[in-house]
């Protein structure tokens, strides 16, 4: 068994003839901060959306514990302890801010199907111990006063604080961000930094990407950089913000940062 | 108490007490009232809580009357032991017809199970099998003996039907405050979200149906009793479309939403049937007006259904 949690091999995704990852390598081990970094349209998000199965790769594996899962269903990835946040935010707007953070509670209730019909006495038992770690979740995240609220009236910080605290309640073992820091004010990256090393803190691997430098740099343990799909550095943070090819491909684009 | 189970509760005592204010005509009308609006929930979980555009919802609860009077005139059966079969019978066909048009969505669905529609009208006005008895339908259902007691009137009827629909609702109720109807909710509101929280959107979807069905099927099997005949236009896709339509006019998932919807699209135009046809200009205008003024229906949904110890807000 290695020490890897996440291992991804020579993977390739197409879309109709574009190379949007092109025989990517990276191995993510437990415990990490892991960055990804890359300039706009690199190929970033759609390698998350590879490792989440909402994309099935052309070529190359994704090993997840030593098992291979390309190809595997979201839901089941989910299952596995991988979970996610978006970029552009995916919440259930027109829902509460607790009921959001309850969907992440869905793999860990054990309701039985007719347990939709006829409640029971364990049943709700387990609907008790779901919301109260909601509303633990609430209560780390800052979100308590909100419970009732719909998620989609919020702003944008507070969105992004209930995309995480719903992938949380699924107790992941890897916790994807893709750029939780986008849209957020000074204060609040700060804030969101301090949050990340307490999730980390807790036991769970954290993959993600983002676009904030002093915060990659500053957060992450090992970052991988994608330009037009492939990695063209990796390393610490110090070696990799020094790397020529780096800097080229940074000042190459139209990044503004 | 959630505020909608309040409305709940008091238009059940409303309904309890209509039949002693009620004529026969009158009588016959809320129990009519009753059992569609058990049809129109049932068509509520599926479209409004799992978002699958079904349709063809008199398909099952066309299955449920059917097998009612099939097992009952043409075997013999006793009526409430047909009631079983009249569940399951739909619930199995749901399973059996939706899982390889689940994955559709939206509009492709829509035209599949209009074409469900189609077909199952087709079977019954053709008599395919020699026991539906083709378009004139099947006459002469017994009325409901339960230990030697029979339950003729039409007062008896309909508070069957009341029972029908107070378990319908209790149901509803359970539904929503377990992980399968929060569920449901999730992969309507935003699929790909639901997926990566570990939801497996086909099986919420199929267990959608299969619930919707079998409450539909509950419910034609009230309505064969109710009119001791069933025939297919009482099934076609007007009547299906009438299903859709309550709930997207009533508010869908609105537990007072789908009772009103039911309301104004059958028993408004009950009360101005001496307006003959002109009534439905009226309908249709008013359709049309409740899309564009309150798209969400007259009654929306209110979410926030929490238990109270997380109910912090300042507000
Ligand atoms: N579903 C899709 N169909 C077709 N092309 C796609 C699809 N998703 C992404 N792409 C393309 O793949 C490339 C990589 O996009 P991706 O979203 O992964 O970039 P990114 O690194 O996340 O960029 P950003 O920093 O702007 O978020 C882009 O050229 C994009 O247009
Ligand atoms: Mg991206």
């Amino acid at each position: 068994m290695s020490d890897f949690l996440l291992e991804i091999k020579n993977l390739s995704k197409l879309f109709h003839g574009l190379v949007a990852i092109d025989e990517l390598n990276m191995k993510v081990k437990k415990g990490q901060i892991y960055g990804i970094i890359g300039p706009n349209g690199a190929g970033k998000t759609t390698l998350f959306n590879c490792i989440t199965g909402l994309y099935t790769p052309e070529k190359g594996d994704i090993i997840w514990e030593g098992k291979k899962i390309n190809g595997t269903a979201p839901y089941k990835i989910a299952e596995l302890g991988i979970l996610r946040t978006f970029q552009t935010i995916r919440l259930f707007s027109q829902m509460s801010v607790a009921e959001n953070i309850m969907s992440g509670r869905h793999i860990k209730s054990n309701q039985r199907w007719y347990n939709g019909i006829i409640h029971t006495p364990s049943m709700q038992k387990d609907e008790k111990t779901n919301w109260l770690k909601v509303g633990e979740l609430m209560e780390f995240f800052e979100l308590s006063d909100y419970a009732t609220t719909p998620a989609g009236d919020l702003s944008y910080g507070l969105q992004r604080r209930i995309e995480m605290a719903r992938a949380l309640a699924a107790e992941p073992k890897l916790l994807i961000l893709d750029e939780p820091a986008a849209g957020l004010n000074e204060n609040e990256t700060i804030k969101l930094a301090q949050t990340i090393r307490d999730i980390r803190a807790k036991g769970v691997t954290i993959l993600m990407i983002e676009h904030d430098m002093d915060m990659v740099m500053s957060l992450c343990e090992y970052i991988t950089v994608i330009n037009f799909g492939a990695k063209i550095s990796e390393g610490e943070p110090a070696f990799v913000q020094d790397d020529p090819v780096v800097i080229e491909a940074y000042i190459g684009s139209d990044e503004d940062e | 108490m959630r505020q909608s189970y309040k409305i709940a509760i008091l238009f059940l005592i409303v309904m309890g007490v209509f039949p002693l204010f009620s004529n026969s005509a009158w009588l016959a009308v809320g129990t009519t009232f009753l059992i569609y609006s058990v049809v129109a929930f049932s068509q509520d979980i599926i479209l409004g809580r799992a978002g699958a555009f079904q349709m063809g919802q008199a398909v099952f609860f066309g299955l449920g009357a059917y097998t009612t009077a099939i097992l009952n005139v043409q075997f013999g059966v006793p009526i409430i032991y047909t009631f079983i079969p009249a569940i399951i019978i739909p619930l199995i066909l749901a399973i059996i017809l939706a899982g390889p048009v689940i994955h559709l969505r939206g509009d492709y669905l829509l035209i599949a199970t209009i074409g469900f529609n189609i077909i199952f009208i087709q079977v019954v006005q053709n008599n395919v099998f020699e026991l539906t008895g083709g378009p004139n339908g099947i006459f002469g259902i017994d009325v409901v003996k339960i230990f030697g007691i029979e339950f003729m009137s039409q007062t008896a009827v309909y508070y069957m039907s009341f029972i029908l629909l107070a378990l319908t609702l209790w149901i509803m109720r359970n539904l929503d405050a377990s992980k399968f109807g929060r569920a449901m909710f999730y992969i309507n509101k935003d699929d790909i979200a639901a997926q990566s929280m570990g939801i497996n959107v086909r099986y919420y979807k199929l267990y959608a149906f299969a619930l919707g069905s079998a409450i539909a099927g509950a419910a034609g099997s009230m309505f064969a009793i109710q009119y001791s005949a069933v025939s297919p236009e009482a099934f076609n896709v007007v009547q299906s479309i009438m299903f859709f339509t309550i709930v997207l006019v009533g508010g869908s998932a609105s537990l007072p939403g789908v009772l009103i919807g039911t309301f104004v699209m059958f028993v408004l135009p009950e009360i101005f049937r001496e307006f003959a046809t002109a009534r439905y200009l009226v309908f249709g205008l008013a359709m049309i007006l409740t899309m564009i003024l309150r798209p969400r229906g007259i009654w929306p949904v209110k979410f926030g259904n929490i238990p109270n110890y997380l109910k912090k807000d300042k507000k």
